[in-house]
């Protein structure tokens, strides 16, 4: 989430192992840079606090590059200069741009009311009816008419909550703008970015961010919130002893209005609909490159599905692209993209990126300068095969969507089953919910994306469906749907499904030796690992609509379809592909009390065991339907 | 096992290769020669015997012995081991006559081979040999055949060797004056190795097997290969992909070429073969002073080192016999350093201590009149504190067994229940609880110390905790589980587990390689498991009735330990340790047996109620 963005800003200041070429760059900047802090005033009066770092040189005009923020233009002062030399941005300025980057409406220094993931306004109709979207689009008016020496020329980008000012820039369609690349932009806090995922509420992530980031800001202000104090550092054993949400709610005390907003709406209602970025991708001008990483744990949902309503609403637009890397949250714009915990890439994803796609992109639209014709419209990378694909759509044109279907004895192939009656059961004991990565810890992890499922693989409360050894590659690109035939014995259940590619047990993988376990803390045996390639959880309840959830009937067999975050993934032969299903996955997302009951409010004596079937019959068949790539 | 020991020796001849190895080596080259011999036993069979004499005659040397099934390696009168000689490097400088010798049917010694050798109380005849009668022979004709000899002779040995070490003692040469049994191999059914209460230790009997049964077709040197090649990382799918025990037997594996891998699997209960090879039944009349050694950590033979010694003391009141008891792994005692193990740290080298201060004092006393000998009854090592403590009775006479219940809500608690209840929880042979967290190829030797977070938080394992410690509590001697159980099935395993629960604040070690998470830390002092069917008799098992309210009483390992205050005490039960032990189909019939189609899932329930109280006793100790 964008807590991790902050600390990894923070981490970039605080690295000092850094190149003579790191530091050369620093006196480079601070030599042909100037820095002036200024406040643009909106059109209702209030006033943004905005960075702005300029070219000395004033023989040529300069294209502006914009970010908005609500996680601070720090440092403060004309003459503290941000680390840009430390990162892949520094390009930006030996190119000479003018850096912008802003605090949002009513965080840090700037004034006004901050109001999170502020619902966009397509009718705005006086000088009151702000949103980010008019906010974007005043500022870059004030930019243009201030800084002397500017082309006329504007981009926007910013990764996460950034990212989704980005979105609402483009929707600004200001004239000038004419190049946004929302990267990792949040977009549904409901369906499947951050907060929630289709409904099942992510309380470790939501808790973590907003117990800081959520304190109320009376005034601007240059120091930041200060977190929340846990009494252990066992992310599991805290939520768990928390228990109901309500006693979290306890522990977040009640001035941080997000989280009573949270509580106040837990289905798909007007006011989530309102918070939807989708609604800000209409009549897109500028050109747009939207940027994802399959391994994102606080926004995979995000990218993938503001480029697909932006592809929708603009039908013959000329630029509307997408890339998508083997990235955790910001991976592509840190310096190492050659793995995500156990799982290496072969190559360093993240330069590739920056140097192929983002720099390239924003030289030709606010330059005119280079070449793009290398960004396709869609630029995936393959796991597994370790390779850059470009496509002419997404998900690609030749790709069919096959069922895999979920078999007795736990098997998983492609022919539906054929017993007369067959499931899986297993208890879902909120007592004891499946944890979602292996190790105690701390902060969720961000390689739990990738991480061996072996620990789950292990429990009883997990199914698992195995093919046989792959006798060829099989490459999946695109939406997984889950289609689950199921039973409960109780009213409610959240579903699980992980999509995995067992490695063989023996194996040659890049880098490691699977044999040296006799040194476990240097290395992991690779050898049989369980590589989650996508998981995703569904709150059983909105199994028909998301507006109105809908109480199991105990005991009846009802269909639990839904869709998973693309993949874009190859299974290699001599792997096999495995389907787990589950009903938790703690603590990242909250327990279901497997009755249907009001979950925010509800009392830690409310929480059931649940008998779950999943079944696996010639009449009702469960399969995981995979968009495979001939 | 006596698994750990061969593969200890491996590592110990490749990774210590520094300096004080260079050392040793030269040391051994100059001040010792060494000759090859077959020495006859009485029923005319001849054992290879490898002799390391001083090279200084100026003074007579006690001999001290290592009979083994590992082989006397370097073979050739010529070739010098590469590491210490005897127990440890002091005693090697102090100078003894060396003797290794293999046992008969193994290596270079001719007859045939018996697991663990019963023995024979009464011979009758000299066709009548055991450990007891070769070791007798052997030091008989050492003491005609070897000048410079003192005319004492001394015996150690660890995990296999510790049990021939036990087995010279009855009816022991008048010349063996003093013996150390390390770890020594005991009663591989009720507690050591091959089985604990019953239930079989399939990992480390699969592997040790597959390398100690393979075969001869006379005396050799090497023996070669195993009897099968072995290729996987991850041992709890390896073995649970194996299936029902049976299947080891398949064409990739066991193949029947196992002889005593075939006899574990024909006495799946405490019978004949297994009475026969309890050597403790033997162990009367003992004369040589013994130092019998052990290690809290010690996955194969804990329960040897703790039960020889009872034996010892209670058929040999007035024997001069010891226990010392450290925070060893199997064998870790006779490593040069050992001051950390898992998230342990002793603060100090408690292998150089025994190693000065125990062993080698011990040797020098009894088998060169040298020096004082002032070491107590028994030596104790007490995690937690961390501290060496001396007793004079093993337990601690000042210890006393005090019932801790296991509560409803989870609570572990000195008072008992006064309403009725139960805890359940379903026990599923397809997803047995792992001994360990992650993917390991080996036994895990850490699993006796590792964070049972990762178990507290399956659904088939339940968990009882003690609020708070406001004071610390020290416990010293036996411990015993004491639960009221039903099934719904016919057989079922019982895990329980004692686990010191860390405080919120304890800190993460600086250096921290293993990325420890210390705060909340379930740290595992001792664990054992019961086959059920045999609760009530190891001779005779009996399969529970379903649904029916049996007590399963059962002893673990002893410790030593000091819960500190702000700590917890906590236990876990379940009924699965895998692939440590095999699974139980969880119906009562012939294990080894048994099909696939024959496991079954088990509804387990837990008693706590006035009449049923399960409870854990813990030895309390009053300081």
């Amino acid at each position: 989430m964008k807590k991790l963005l902050l600390l990894l800003a923070v981490a970039l200041l605080n690295l000092t192992a850094f190149s003579q070429d790191h530091a050369k760059d620093s006196v480079w900047i601070r030599e042909n840079y100037y820095k002036i802090e200024r406040y643009i005033p909106m059109r209702d009066g209030v006033k943004l606090f905005t960075s702005i770092y300029i070219p000395k040189d004033s023989t040529t005009r300069h294209p502006i590059l914009m970010t908005r923020t609500p996680y601070s233009c720090a440092p403060y002062g004309e003459n503290a200069f941000n680390a840009y030399w430390d990162s892949y941005q520094r390009e930006y300025f030996r190119e000479g741009y003018i850096m912008v980057t802003q605090d949002v409406r009513g965080r840090w220094m700037s004034e006004g009311q901050f109001v999170d993931i502020r619902p966009f306004n397509p009718n705005k109709k006086t000088k009151r009816d702000i949103d980010e979207s008019s906010d974007t689009y005043d500022t870059i008016d004030w930019l243009i008419r201030n800084i002397s020496g500017n082309n006329g020329n504007v981009g926007v980008f910013g990764i996460s909550y950034p990212g989704f000012y980005s979105n609402m820039a483009a929707a600004s369609n200001h004239p000038a703008l004419k190049a946004v690349s929302p990267q990792a932009p949040v977009t549904n806090w409901f369906i499947g970015d951050d907060f929630h995922h289709n409904g099942a509420f992510f309380a470790m992530d939501g808790f973590s961010f907003y117990s800081s980031f959520g304190k109320p800001r009376p005034a601007p202000t240059t120091v930041g919130p200060t977190g929340f104090d846990y009494y252990t550092h066992d992310n599991y054993k805290f939520y768990l002893e928390t228990g109901a949400l309500k006693n979290l709610a306890k522990l977040m005390g009640d001035s941080i209005a997000f989280w009573k907003d949270l509580y106040a709406h837990p289905n798909y209602d007007t006011w989530w609909k309102a918070r939807d970025a989708r609604n800000a991708t209409r009549n897109l001008k500028p050109a747009m490159l939207w940027v994802g990483g399959l391994f994102d744990a606080e926004d995979c949902w995000g990218a993938w599905n503001a480029y697909k309503a932006a592809e929708q609403n603009n039908p013959g637009k000329s630029f509307n692209k997408i890339v998508e890397g083997p990235w955790y949250h910001v991976q592509w714009a840190n310096r190492d993209g050659t793995h995500l915990g156990n799982i290496q890439f072969g190559s360093n994803t993240s330069e590739w990126f920056q140097k192929n796609m983002e720099i390239p992109f924003f030289n030709y639209f606010l330059e005119g300068k280079g070449d793009i014709s290398a960004i396709a419209e869609a630029n995936i990378f393959i796991t597994g095969s370790n390779e850059w694909k470009s496509f002419g759509q997404w998900p690609p044109a030749a790709k069919q969507d096959k069922a895999m279907y979920l078999q007795p004895d736990g098997k998983l192939d492609w022919t539906r089953p054929t017993a007369a009656k067959s499931f899986s059961e297993y208890i879902s004991d909120p007592a004891k919910p499946v944890p979602y990565t292996e190790d105690v810890h701390f902060n969720r992890t961000r390689s739990y994306m990738t991480d061996d499922q072996r620990f789950a693989s292990r429990r009883p409360d997990v199914m698992v469906f195995q093919t046989d050894t792959l006798k060829e590659d099989l490459t999946v690109t695109g939406n997984v749907i889950a289609d689950l035939m199921t039973s409960i014995s109780t009213t409610d259940a959240d579903f699980v499904v992980k999509i995995i590619d067992v490695f063989p047990d023996r194996l040659g993988y890049t880098d490691i030796d699977i044999y040296a376990e006799s040194d476990p803390d240097k290395t992991y045996p690779m050898g049989g690992y369980q590589m989650l390639v996508r998981g995703e959880i569904f709150r059983g309840r909105y199994r028909k609509s998301y507006e109105n959830p809908e109480p199991f009937s105990p005991g009846k067999v009802e269909r639990v379809r839904f869709e998973l975050p693309p993949i874009a993934h190859t299974f290699k032969k001599g792997h096999r592909l495995m389907v787990q299903v589950q009903s938790s996955w703690f603590p990242l997302a909250d327990r279901n009390p497997q009755q249907f009951i009001d979950i925010y409010h509800c009392s830690d004596s409310d929480f059931k065991k649940a008998t779950i079937h999943i079944y696996h019959d010639a009449v009702n068949s469960s399969s995981v339907i995979l968009p495979v790539l001939p | 096992m006596k698994y750990l020991s061969f593969v200890l020796l491996l590592q110990a001849s490749l990774i210590l290769h520094g300096q004080a190895l260079n050392e040793d080596s030269v040391f051994i080259r100059t001040h010792y020669s060494k000759r090859e011999v077959y020495i006859s036993m009485r029923d005319g069979v001849r054992l290879f015997t490898s002799i390391y004499e001083p090279r200084d005659k100026s003074q007579k040397y006690p001999f001290l012995i290592q009979r083994t099934p590992y082989g006397c390696a370097p073979y050739g009168a010529t070739k010098f081991p590469s590491r210490r000689l005897g127990p440890n490097r002091q005693l090697m400088q102090e100078q003894y006559i060396f003797i290794y010798q293999d046992v008969r049917g193994r290596y270079m010694s001719q007859g045939a081979f018996q697991e663990m050798t019963p023995a024979i109380d009464k011979k009758t005849s000299k066709k009548d040999v055991d450990e007891s009668s070769d070791t007798y022979d052997t030091v008989n004709w050492l003491l005609k055949n070897i000048s410079n000899n003192n005319g004492r002779v001394g015996i150690y040995g660890i995990s296999y060797p510790g049990f021939y070490a036990t087995a010279s003692l009855p009816q022991a040469h008048p010349a063996i004056k003093a013996v150390s049994p390390q770890a020594p191999v005991t009663d591989e059914f009720i507690g050591d190795d091959a089985n604990h209460k019953g239930a079989f230790f399939l990992m480390d009997n699969f592997d040790f097997m597959n390398y100690f049964d393979s075969h001869r077709m006379g005396p050799v040197q090497d023996y070669g290969k195993s009897l099968f090649n072995t290729d996987y990382t991850d041992a709890y799918k390896f073995f649970l992909d194996l299936g029902p025990l049976r299947n080891s037997n398949g064409p990739l594996y066991f193949n029947n070429q196992g002889k005593i891998w075939n006899e574990y699997l024909a006495h799946d209960n405490y019978d004949d073969y297994w009475q026969k090879r309890n050597i403790r039944s033997h162990l009367k009349n003992i004369k040589p002073a013994v130092l019998v050694v052990g290690g809290w950590f010690d996955a194969e033979d804990m329960f040897g080192a703790l039960r020889t010694y009872e034996s010892i003391e209670e058929q040999n009141p007035q024997n001069n016999n010891r226990l010392v008891m450290g925070p060893w792994t199997h064998g870790a005692w006779s490593r040069m350093e050992w001051t950390k193990f898992g998230s342990h740290d002793f603060g100090q080298n408690t292998s150089g201590f025994y190693r000065d201060e125990i062993e080698t004092k011990f040797f020098n006393y009894y088998l060169k009149d040298k020096g004082a000998l002032n070491l107590p009854e028994a030596y104790i090592f007490e995690t937690g504190s961390n501290e060496w403590k001396k007793y004079d009775d093993w337990p601690p006479r000042n210890s006393t067994p005090l019932p801790f219940y296991l509560r409803e809500n989870k609570k572990l608690s000195r008072s008992q229940a006064q309403s009725s209840g139960f805890d359940e929880y379903v026990s599923d042979p397809d997803n047995p609880v792992p001994y360990v967290e992650g993917a390991y190829r080996r036994r895990r030797n850490e699993y006796m110390v590792d964070d049972q977070r990762f178990a507290s938080k399956r659904p088939d394992v339940l968990t009882y905790q003690t609020d708070t410690l406001a004071f610390p509590i020290t416990i010293s001697g036996k411990i015993f589980a004491d639960l009221f159980v039903s099934t719904t099935g016919t057989d079922a395993d019982f895990v329980v587990k004692l686990i010191d629960v860390l405080p919120a604040d304890e800190p993460d070690p600086v250096p921290n390689p293993q990325n420890l998470n210390m705060a909340g830390y379930q740290r595992l002092v001792r664990a054992e498991v019961i086959r059920g069917k045999f609760r009530n008799s190891f001779e005779k098992p009996s399969p529970f009735t379903p649904g029916r309210i049996e007590e399963v009483k059962f002893e673990l390992p002893d410790a030593a330990h000091t819960f500190k205050k702000g700590h917890r005490i906590m236990i876990q039960l379940q009924s699965s340790w895998f692939p440590l032990v095999d699974r139980n189909p969880q119906k009562y019939l012939n294990i080894p047996n048994a099909e696939s189609g024959d496991f079954q899932k088990s509804t387990i329930k837990i008693y706590h109620e006035q009449e049923h109280s399960s409870k854990i006793f813990l030895p309390i100790l009053n300081q």
